[in-house]
């Protein structure tokens, strides 16, 4: 049997451990640059007249005047609650697969059929008692059934966050109650094919003949048709495969068209990515280097290029990527536009250990791999960004997001604690 | 269903193996008797998971000896026992409550156990 863990409203679940005064109130949290909702509440979804997914400066004075406080993304906090939901889950299974930072498979085959409902009912409690993070939890024999049993556990208040299908009378009812588009991984057009024949409920699917799904959905469909007929075809999944590319593309907070200053925002995202990719030990052949007004803006002058930079041999070092991308920037960059994003990507990833190194091709000092480990170990160790090129600046970062409304990293930060006292 | 490939067991950093003698005259008699050094984080945190650490801003606390400064170390997976201490929220806001001691008829509800205290003395 499989659970599928997932946390209530992840985001402002994370707000509201260190806000008790916000228990029970509407809670939304806003993009990078405070653009727009990305999270909200049961308190804040129950308000429907506000429109959510508006931008945020035209339904401020809404937001205000219902007293929605609103937060900026806290990713540090968000990553570093959700790593203690995931290591508190790995105390009922061996086998937990992160699914997506607020959501996880949990293998129970270890655990006897008769102590399922039990277990299911321990996880949440303990989830929320250690983390402070409410989660729901649907469990059952696949992982198309238990993503659906999970949805099931919140929808239906009876439930109470908890849904264990461990029968087929359950697995039945469950399915009879579900309609084709609440299927996971069903898309527009297999919906309408579905329907077409007749079919209203996914236990109506699940009666499709085998054959017909095959011919009409791919395997794709197949997998699911016999997933909700209880047979597994999702395995769990633990070793996450390395990325094929890594690439970063942040909206400035404010409009720039000084070059110096796109310069070190560029400098400092090839920083972010090189070190992802020396984490996951590749190394990248191609780089991508893209620049672009905002194109939502009636006002300014547009203009979008990319660029991309093929590397005589691949190489992961953060001199040698900044250099080439500082060159292509150059190329790509025209005066007399107010820019909104610079972008970069790495792609063509391959192992480092197996760089094709060619004869003629001399290496630079600054890529020096010696140098690269020096300046990460250094950085390991006191600190992100504490030894950095200078392409990236040490002035104020006017290009960085503007996250107004940002909660202390509380778990993270010594100097950003909770603190308490009248 | 197959477990497929395990993720590795994370090993601590600590080494209990015999230190291998680097002395270049004599080698050292303390060569089997070597031990990790103390390591505050394994000592006074028991489920990284679920502790946290808070400040405290003012002297409101000084019934319990916590001053302004003090940082508290908190385990929200202990449930808390007669005579302990814990941070808990009443009305909204964090208080310390020491539990089972004052007869009080006012609500709480629990946030963490209180496992220490740390003070600087400087």
């Amino acid at each position: 049997m499989i659970a599928l863990v997932d946390c209530n409203s992840f985001y402002a679940s994370c707000e509201q451990v260190f806000r008790p005064d916000l228990q029970g109130k509407p809670v939304v949290v806003l993009s990078n640059n405070d653009g727009c909702i990305i999270a909200a509440n049961k308190e804040a979804k129950a308000l429907t007249h506000i429109p959510m997914f508006e931008p945020v400066f035209k339904i401020k004075e809404v937001l205000k005047a219902n007293n929605v406080t609103c937060f900026s993304s806290n990713y540090t906090l968000y990553a570093d609650m959700s790593q203690r939901v995931m290591d508190t889950l790995r105390e009922f299974s061996p086998l937990v697969e992160e699914y997506s930072i607020d959501e996880s498979f949990v293998d129970l085959s270890h655990y006897p059929s008769s102590q399922l409902e039990n277990i299911a009912h321990q996880i949440k409690e303990r989830i929320h008692k250690h983390t402070g993070i409410p989660v729901g939890v649907g469990t059952a024999k696949t992982k198309s059934l238990s993503k659906m049993a999970n949805k099931f556990a919140k929808k239906y208040a009876e439930n109470n966050g908890v849904l264990v299908i461990d029968s087929n009378q359950k697995r039945t009812a469950m399915l009879a109650k579900a309609k084709v588009k609440d299927i996971w991984g069903i898309g527009k057009k297999h919906k309408a094919r579905v329907e077409n024949t007749g079919a209203k409920s996914a236990l109506d699917f699940t009666k499709l003949p085998l054959a017909w799904v095959r011919k009409e959905m791919t395997v794709v469909g197949e997998r699911l048709w016999r997933e909700l007929n209880d047979m597994p075809c999702h395995e769990m999944v633990s070793v996450v495969e390395p990325k094929k590319g890594i690439g970063t593309a942040k909206s400035f907070g404010y409009k720039l068209d000084d070059y110096g200053l796109i310069e070190e925002a560029t400098s400092s995202y090839i920083a972010e990515v090189t070190d992802l990719l020396r984490q996951q030990q590749s190394a990248a052949r191609y780089l991508e280097v893209f620049l672009q007004t905002n194109h939502h803006s009636n006002i300014d002058k547009q203009h979008y290029q990319k660029i991309v930079i093929t590397l005589e041999i691949p190489t992961n070092s953060t001199a040698k990527l900044t250099k080439e991308a500082l060159k292509g920037l150059k190329k790509i960059y025209k005066p007399g536009y107010r820019y909104k994003k610079v972008g970069v990507n790495l792609i063509g990833l391959v192992p480092d250990t197996d760089i094709q190194t060619n004869l003629f091709y001399k290496e630079e000092k600054i890529e020096s791999p010696k140098l690269t480990k020096v300046i990460d170990e250094l950085n390991s160790k006191y600190g992100k960004n504490k030894v950095k090129l200078a392409t990236v600046g040490n002035r104020e970062k006017q290009w960085a997001l503007i996250t107004e409304h940002r909660s202390n990293r509380f778990t993270t930060q010594w100097d950003e604690l909770l603190t308490i006292g009248s | 269903m197959s477990l497929g490939k395990v993720n590795l067991v994370k090993k601590s950093k600590k080494s209990h193996r015999v230190a291998r003698p680097n002395q270049t005259g004599f080698s050292s008699p303390a060569t089997h008797y070597t031990e990790p050094r103390i390591d505050l984080n394994s000592e006074l945190i028991s489920n990284p998971s679920a502790t946290f650490y808070v400040r405290v801003s003012d002297d409101s606390f000084s019934e319990y000896t916590i001053f302004k400064n003090d940082v508290l170390i908190i385990d929200k997976s202990l449930m808390p026992k007669h005579n302990q201490l814990a941070l808990v929220t009443k009305e909204g806001a964090f208080q310390i409550e020491r539990i089972g001691v004052a007869d009080t008829k006012e609500t709480f509800q629990l946030w963490g156990v209180i496992t220490y205290i740390i003070k600087s003395t400087l």
